[in-house]
């Protein structure tokens, strides 16, 4: 692998790793599948590419991309929490509607080229890094930030709360806990950081397409996976969200390697990816299941 | 105190499953009083305690609690006032979560939860004070995941959470039904010595009815959702198992053919 393409994958790696920390957020704590993500990744790189169009220092884009995304998360928890309709189905409504919100967002056009407009990278290519390292170097920096403020929010009052609501609803509710809230907060929060992972996406990659989601459930599934296969057994919660992280980064080398594979004539193309994505995920489902042992049948002996 | 007046509870109203599951209830339970409550399956005592706590509505009646109207309160209001404890240990606690980030979550029942550090400082001294009387060496496992722990030790476990924070009512919903009788007696003991040390107003819904004579000031029968047999502590001291499984029985067969209890005084 070159140099470059290991700095590609390892930046790219780094931005959906915020988004993996939100999957992570809503499939493991909170034990909420949750496909909004796929609609609201593209929601904050419309958001924030609009924003910079219109003029918006490119740092203060990402607010209203990262509100736009908690809002998208916050009308999944409502369908979900408030009025009883089943998470995956909830996820999937809102999701469909973002398509469209997406487009309208755009100005009815399917992308948005950033080509030439100013990013949240400036300040670091005048220092004299190259765009792909100036790129590198900020994602750290913010998975870093996301990484710090989830720790420190696992930490805090409401994020016990929080995990005990994904682990044991009926008893966190008996303490007094108003645990639709608290799913509807979770579920927001997962959003924004998906959002803010869509429109750092866009600005790197310079342009803002309203395709850019699909498949986005499945890659953060993965990440978690892989993270919690790097570092298994029984954690603390900063080392299983930094895995999340990590597992984020390993995926990406691990289909920047799968695409320069050469057997014989064949290889993989890059639209192979989804396909070989949730062969992945599907795995690492099944791993524990086809461990454990099977049940005997029962016989009347 | 805890009154409850003319309590109705009707599920799948007017389908073709209608259950009637409490039919004008009425119970007065003193401040300090531990109630045993009995009654044969589909009696209303689930019902009840689900009423009782919150988490089912009544379509009549009044709950009161202490000078509390909470009739209309939803649950996570009345968890200030009431602390429930489940039949499955599995159910009072978090298993991926510790044993003090369990008991820090019970420490804070009925406060809203912001932004603050989630366990503080001193809270682990006081987590250890509590949890060392049980005997069961928790105290040592404080960062123990909860998971790791017998269906015993959970159930202790969760009695600590309920009552850590002195509740104005403790429910006991069969909370050693799914226990082997020696665990069974291991925590109806810890539950004893925890409610005689804060004399806690408390309710015990129990199949045992040894333990339903052994503990407590009252016994109270349900039966089609009311109440139909009542023995305040004298009468109560005078039961045996036979004496009252012939009740139960008779009660049973008689049905919703009385309408007022009888009490035993």
């Amino acid at each position: 692998m070159t140099s470059y393409a290991f700095i590609g994958a390892v930046s790219q790696g780094l931005v959906y790793g915020l988004m993996a920390l939100g999957v992570f957020l809503t499939f493991r704590i909170l034990d909420f599948p949750d496909l909004t993500v796929d609609g609201s990744l593209p929601l904050g790189a419309a958001v924030s590419a609009m924003g910079i169009l219109a003029g918006l220092n490119p740092y203060v884009s990402l607010i209203p991309a990262v509100l736009a995304g908690f809002l998208a998360g916050v009308v999944t928890g409502v369908l979900a929490a408030r009025f009883g309709i089943l998470h995956l189905l909830a996820s999937i409504l809102t999701m469909t509607a973002l398509y469209s919100i997406n487009l309208r967002v755009m100005g009815n056009r399917p992308n948005i080229s950033l080509i030439g407009q100013p990013t949240v990278f400036e300040p670091l290519k005048r220092l004299g890094l190259s765009s792909s390292l100036a790129a590198l170097v900020f994602f750290l920096i913010v998975l870093a930030l996301a990484w710090l403020f989830l720790v420190w929010l696992m930490r805090t009052e409401f994020g016990q709360a929080l995990q005990a609501t994904g682990d044991n609803p009926k008893m966190i509710a008996s303490l007094g806990v108003n645990v639709r809230v608290t799913v509807i907060v979770g579920v927001g929060l997962s959003n924004a950081l998906v959002a803010l992972a869509g429109a750092l996406v866009a600005q790197n990659q310079g342009l803002a397409d309203v395709s850019l989601g699909v498949g986005t459930i499945v890659v953060g599934l993965a990440s978690a996976v892989v993270g919690g296969t790097i570092v298994s057994g029984r954690r603390s919660m900063a080392v299983r969200i930094a895995a999340v992280a990590l597992g984020s980064v390993v995926y990406r080398l691990a289909v920047a390697l799968a695409l320069q594979l050469k057997i014989g004539s064949f290889s993989f193309n890059p639209s192979d990816l989804n396909l070989i994505t949730s062969i992945l995920v599907i795995g690492a489902l099944l791993v524990p299941k086809l461990r454990a042992k099977p049940k005997p049948l029962k016989s009347h002996a | 105190m805890l009154k409850l007046s003319g309590l109705y509870k009707t599920f799948g109203q007017g389908g073709p499953n209608e259950i009637v599951a409490l039919r004008g209830l009425d119970l007065l339970v003193k401040k300090g009083e531990l109630v045993t409550i009995i009654g044969s399956n589909g009696s209303g005592k689930s019902t009840l305690m689900g009423c009782v706590a919150g988490s089912l509505a009544v379509d009549a009646g009044t709950i009161v609690l202490g000078s509390a109207n909470v009739t209309a309160w939803p649950e996570r209001r009345r968890a200030s006032l009431i602390s429930r404890v489940f039949q499955d240990p599995l159910s009072g606690t978090c298993a991926s979560m510790t044993v003090e980030e369990n008991l820090a979550l019970a420490h804070r029942r009925g406060r809203p939860r912001g932004l603050r550090r989630g366990i503080l400082k001193g809270e682990r001294e006081f987590f250890r004070a509590a949890l060392a009387p049980i005997g069961l060496g928790l105290e040592s496992r404080l960062t123990d995941q909860v998971g790791l722990l017998s269906g015993g030790q959970r159930q202790a476990l969760t009695l600590v959470m309920a009552t850590m924070v002195r509740p104005a009512l403790l429910l006991l919903d069969e909370h050693t039904a799914a226990q082997d009788p020696k665990t069974a007696a291991l925590t109806m003991r810890l539950t004893m010595e925890l409610v005689e040390r804060d004399k806690l107003t408390t309710l015990m819904i129990t199949h045992n009815l040894n333990q339903a004579l052994e503990y407590g000031q009252r016994l109270v029968m349900l039966n089609q959702g009311r109440v139909v047999l009542d023995f305040a502590a004298e009468a109560k001291a005078t039961l045996t198992v036979k004496s009252l499984l012939d009740h139960f029985l008779a009660s049973a067969e008689r049905g919703d053919s009385f309408s007022d209890s009888q009490l035993f005084n």
